[in-house]
């Protein structure tokens, strides 16, 4: 028997519902609600910036603009990766007492975060525009488009896979929250990777999250985007969507019983 | 006349295994006992059942019988083991009312979300949507947020839902006794249309009187096996006289 016999048409209506959902439940008195989910990444930036400034005085050019090019997409990445491993669970009833295809949960929670993004991104031009004296960039018009689907090719997969493992390894959603708090310092985030000590720095440069993160800073500040972090980052999602759609076919028929 | 679900010789057991957790790697499984949970060993064993088109099919038997899982196989949600499962044309699983719903969103928005995990399109879903809130009687309340709804009209509105879902087989478990007893008629009357129109219905239920009206056929399970099976009369009264006495092994249920 065929099971979840869905057209990609009404899979894609069934994810627009999803992300819609959330966003009205997140948004609900619409003007504040943008306002409390700038919040966050801004809090984070602000906290960075008074103790690698002030206190610690590391010399980056223009660290508030580092920071914030780099939170926000971070974030995206983060909050999608760690609420798509519960995404299973939180929805156990969609998984058990109807036939919804399981892997547009994981994707649902992904395209959401990535809506806020979205959203965020004049916030962030603005931010950048003013604090960085810099114009608006033109080429942004092709890059943004061309990192967001970079981006949401290198999430998801990561995603779909931590979301079914976690069904079988139930720790796994509280590794996935400790792994990207590691991650987070891990990547050169809140200190340029020139600072990190050169017998060091290969390590870091095979991070694919920094290639990730370095392209769209050099986005946001240069305006130019490099071929070669690209070219790896997309090679990255290449490689986990490969791995998570063999995980997803082996494991997704045991899924049912295990919720 | 053509059948719409076929089950032949359908056999599924819970492999007595938990999901791994770091836990039991580091301290071991807490007891003898809990790696070996699910005592029994088929929670279906070896079912058999055909159910013709506009056809109304009863599942009775005690708690843990294996009813549920039954209807989780028919769906799809839960994997066979072992023999065919045929289910022909489009399935709308009634396993839990409202699956989905969120009280944040309007009746409106739900009807479209609800609608749309069941597996309409959303031009179904536009097309159908006042004959959905005609049949569920709530009116204006359809701009409201769902939280504001009382817990009748909410079972309303999920039933009116998927009763006008395009499905050509509807899975039920246990709720069929929604709202008052005017909209319970209503829905019974839609079920009949349903079944007049060609559509099959399987039912799991405890209410005797439920089943006899609707169903033409059905099966009694124990301990996932077949113990009754044909004229839902006599499925019901082989049922009666199997409550008569205690049920075996009931501490064998699935969790």
């Amino acid at each position: 028997m065929e099971t979840a016999r869905r057209t990609p048409r009404q899979a894609l209506e069934l994810l627009y519902l999803l992300v819609r959902k959330e966003m009205k439940v997140r948004y609900k008195s619409s003007f504040l609600g943008y306002i409390w989910a700038l919040a966050n990444p801004f809090a984070y930036a602000l906290v960075y910036w008074i103790a690698f400034k002030f206190i610690m005085r590391i010399e980056v050019e223009n660290y508030s603009l580092f920071l914030i090019t780099g939170i926000f997409p971070w974030l995206w990445l983060s909050a999608s990766v760690v609420s798509g491993t519960r995404s299973l669970f939180v929805n156990a009833t969609l998984v058990k007492k109807v036939n919804v295809p399981r892997a547009i949960l994981p994707l649902s929670n992904v395209v959401q975060e990535m809506v806020h993004f979205a959203f965020a991104l004049p916030v962030i031009v603005a931010f950048v525009c003013v604090a960085g004296d810099y114009a608006l960039n033109a080429s942004w018009l092709w890059q943004v488009p061309l990192l967001l689907a970079v981006q949401l090719a290198f999430i998801y997969p990561l995603a779909l896979s931590m979301a079914v493992v976690n069904v079988f390894i139930h720790d796994i959603e509280h590794l996935v929250g400790i792994g990207f708090t590691l991650l987070f310092f891990a990547t050169p985030m809140v200190y340029p990777i020139t600072l990190v000590p050169e017998a060091y720095r290969h390590f870091f440069e095979l991070n694919p999250f920094h290639a990730l993160i370095q392209s769209w800073r050099s986005v946001f500040l240069q305006g130019t985007l490099e071929g070669a972090p690209l070219a790896y980052a997309a090679a990255f999602a290449v490689v986990a969507g490969a791995v998570a759609w063999l995980l997803y076919r082996k494991l997704a028929p045991r899924i049912g019983e295990l919720v | 006349m053509s059948d719409a679900v076929i089950c032949r010789d359908l056999w599924k057991s819970y492999r007595p295994r938990r999901p791994i957790g770091l836990k039991s790697f580091v301290v071991g499984p807490r007891s003898a006992a809990e790696g070996d949970r699910f005592v029994r060993q088929w929670a279906l064993a070896g079912v058999n059942f055909r159910v013709a088109k506009g056809q109304a099919f009863g599942v009775v038997g005690h708690n843990g019988s294996g009813k549920t899982t039954l209807l989780s196989v028919l769906l799809g949600t839960i994997r066979k083991e072992r023999g065919e499962v045929d289910v022909r044309g489009r399935v709308a699983s009634l396993l839990e009312l409202g699956a989905g719903f969120h009280g944040e969103l309007t009746g409106r928005e739900n009807v479209a979300l609800y609608g749309s995990i069941l597996g309409m399109t959303l031009r179904e879903i536009r097309e159908r949507f006042d004959a959905i809130v005609e049949f569920s009687e709530l009116d204006r309340a359809i701009d409201s947020p769902l939280r504001t709804y009382s817990a009748g009209m909410i079972v309303r509105l999920g039933f009116s839902i998927i009763m006008h879902s395009p499905a050509d087989v509807f899975l039920i478990d246990e709720v069929l006794a929604v709202g008052d007893a005017r909209f319970q008629d209503k829905c019974r009357h839609h079920l009949r249309e349903f079944k007049k129109r060609n559509g099959t219905l399987v039912i799991v239920s405890h209410n005797m009187a439920e089943l006899s009206e609707i169903c033409d056929e059905g099966i009694c399970l124990e301990l996932g096996e077949v113990v009754e099976e044909g004229p839902i009369e006599r499925v019901i009264a082989g049922y009666r006289a199997r409550s008569a006495t205690p049920p075996p092994v009931a501490s064998a249920a699935r969790p």
